[in-house]
């Protein structure tokens, strides 16, 4: 079993797990644990988490707030819980990332590996075209109206689907030359 | 519309693993005979667009978010199968890479969206295509969307109800389905029209340049 694969499975036993602790005190715990072991990136790491789950969590927690206000239900602890849980396994998801290179980890289970090859490769193409769109359109059009927002939005859109059918061709000739889609 | 982690318990999203483990593999079956250089371009294309698609997402009170899908889109140019399977790797990766879903909850996600909106706009577009190939295209992704947001809403609403302590102070997602429902399919129904304009759009290129079916 690779480093890789060790990881996933023990990212994977942890998920579980902490599935299985409803104690705020605990799971801060684990947090800090976690951090602890993340070494130098961790504050990146945690950051990230925040981030990612700062307006979903916020609204989710809003929105009991009100109910709980208005029935009388217990309030600091279930928030507690649950926003502490979900930082929790997210930064565990953005560790494991940062760590382990996921197609290594998923070397094992071929139809996996072959659908996150062709994500992986799809999500830099389109963020690569995604880019140089926005920043050509910034030095032709400093000051955009939504005329030509909209008229730039139409032309990205229809470069999009084919510059990007041009990298998957590529990437798939790639895959057929390495043997992807021999029986 | 996917659910994050932390918000489903394990009697949720262990039995829902088991499930869509058994739909990955019934999905995967004699997949390696159909993938080629052809199909494989078109679909990695369809299934990153799925993946921007997912990313541009407005939180939900109703404990998920609100977006177009391109799982319709998918499954009406490569079948529901397929379609599962790109659109559970979409959401794997979003899990990982961007914390948008979550691991724990992929399954639940995967059932919800990648099989029953790739399934209900398959099954809507064949019955109604016999109107017209737009309308049909159009009807499905709307009404595929919709369905996908019903699940993902009953599925949270059921957390207070599934997990929860003795005095009934819930231990993961806390609002019922009388807040998720309404919170989380108002806002698709809106959505809905952007997805299907969007799949008409896309459908409407993928016929002209011939990718549709195997």
């Amino acid at each position: 079993m690779n480093r890789a694969r060790r990881w996933l499975f023990a990212y994977v036993a942890a998920v579980v797990g902490i599935g299985f602790v409803h104690d705020p005190g605990a799971l801060a715990a684990l947090l800090g644990a976690a951090l602890a072991g993340a070494g130098p990136a961790r504050w990146r790491l945690l950051r990230r988490a925040a981030a990612a789950l700062l307006l979903f969590n916020l609204s989710v927690s809003l929105a009991y707030a009100l109910v709980a206000a208005g029935q009388g239900r217990p309030l600091a602890e279930v928030l507690l819980t649950m926003n502490l849980r979900v930082l929790l396994l997210v930064f565990l998801g953005f560790w494991l990332v940062d760590r382990v290179r996921l197609l290594d980890a998923l070397a094992g289970w071929p139809l996996a590996r072959l659908v996150a090859t062709l994500a992986i490769g799809q999500i830099g193409v389109y963020r690569r075209l995604l880019d140089d769109g926005r920043m050509a359109f910034r030095s032709r059009c400093p000051h955009p109206g939504a005329v030509d927002l909209a008229r730039q939005a139409g032309a990205q859109g229809g470069a999009l689907f084919d510059k990007s059918l041009q990298g998957a061709e590529q990437v798939a000739q790639a895959m057929r030359s390495r043997g992807a889609f021999d029986a | 519309m996917h659910i994050p982690d932390g918000f489903l318990s394990p009697q949720t999203y262990l039995p829902a693993w088991g499930l869509a483990a058994g739909a990955w593999a019934w999905a995967g079956r004699g997949l390696a005979a159909r993938l080629d250089e052809r199909l494989v371009p078109r679909l990695a294309m369809l299934t990153g667009l799925a993946y921007a698609l997912g990313l541009v997402m407005l939180p939900l009170p109703g404990g998920t978010s609100g977006h177009a899908l391109g799982v319709a889109l998918l499954a009406l140019v490569f079948g529901v199968r397929l379609a599962f399977l790109a659109y559970s790797g979409v959401l794997g990766l979003q899990a990982l890479l961007f914390g948008a879903g979550g691991i724990t909850a992929l399954a639940v996600n995967a059932l919800a969206i990648g099989l029953l909106g790739g399934a209900v706009a398959v099954g809507l577009y064949r019955l109604l295509r016999r109107f017209g190939e737009d309308l049909a295209a159009a009807v499905a992704a709307f009404v595929s969307l919709q369905a996908s947001a019903l699940v993902v809403a009953l599925v949270l609403g059921l957390q207070p109800s599934i997990a929860r302590r003795a005095d009934g102070t819930p231990l993961f997602f806390p609002l019922g389905p009388e807040i998720t429902v309404p919170a989380v399919l108002l806002p698709h129904l809106l959505i809905g029209v952007g997805e299907a304009a969007l799949t008409v759009l896309v459908w409407r290129i993928a016929r002209r340049k011939g990718w549709v079916g195997p």
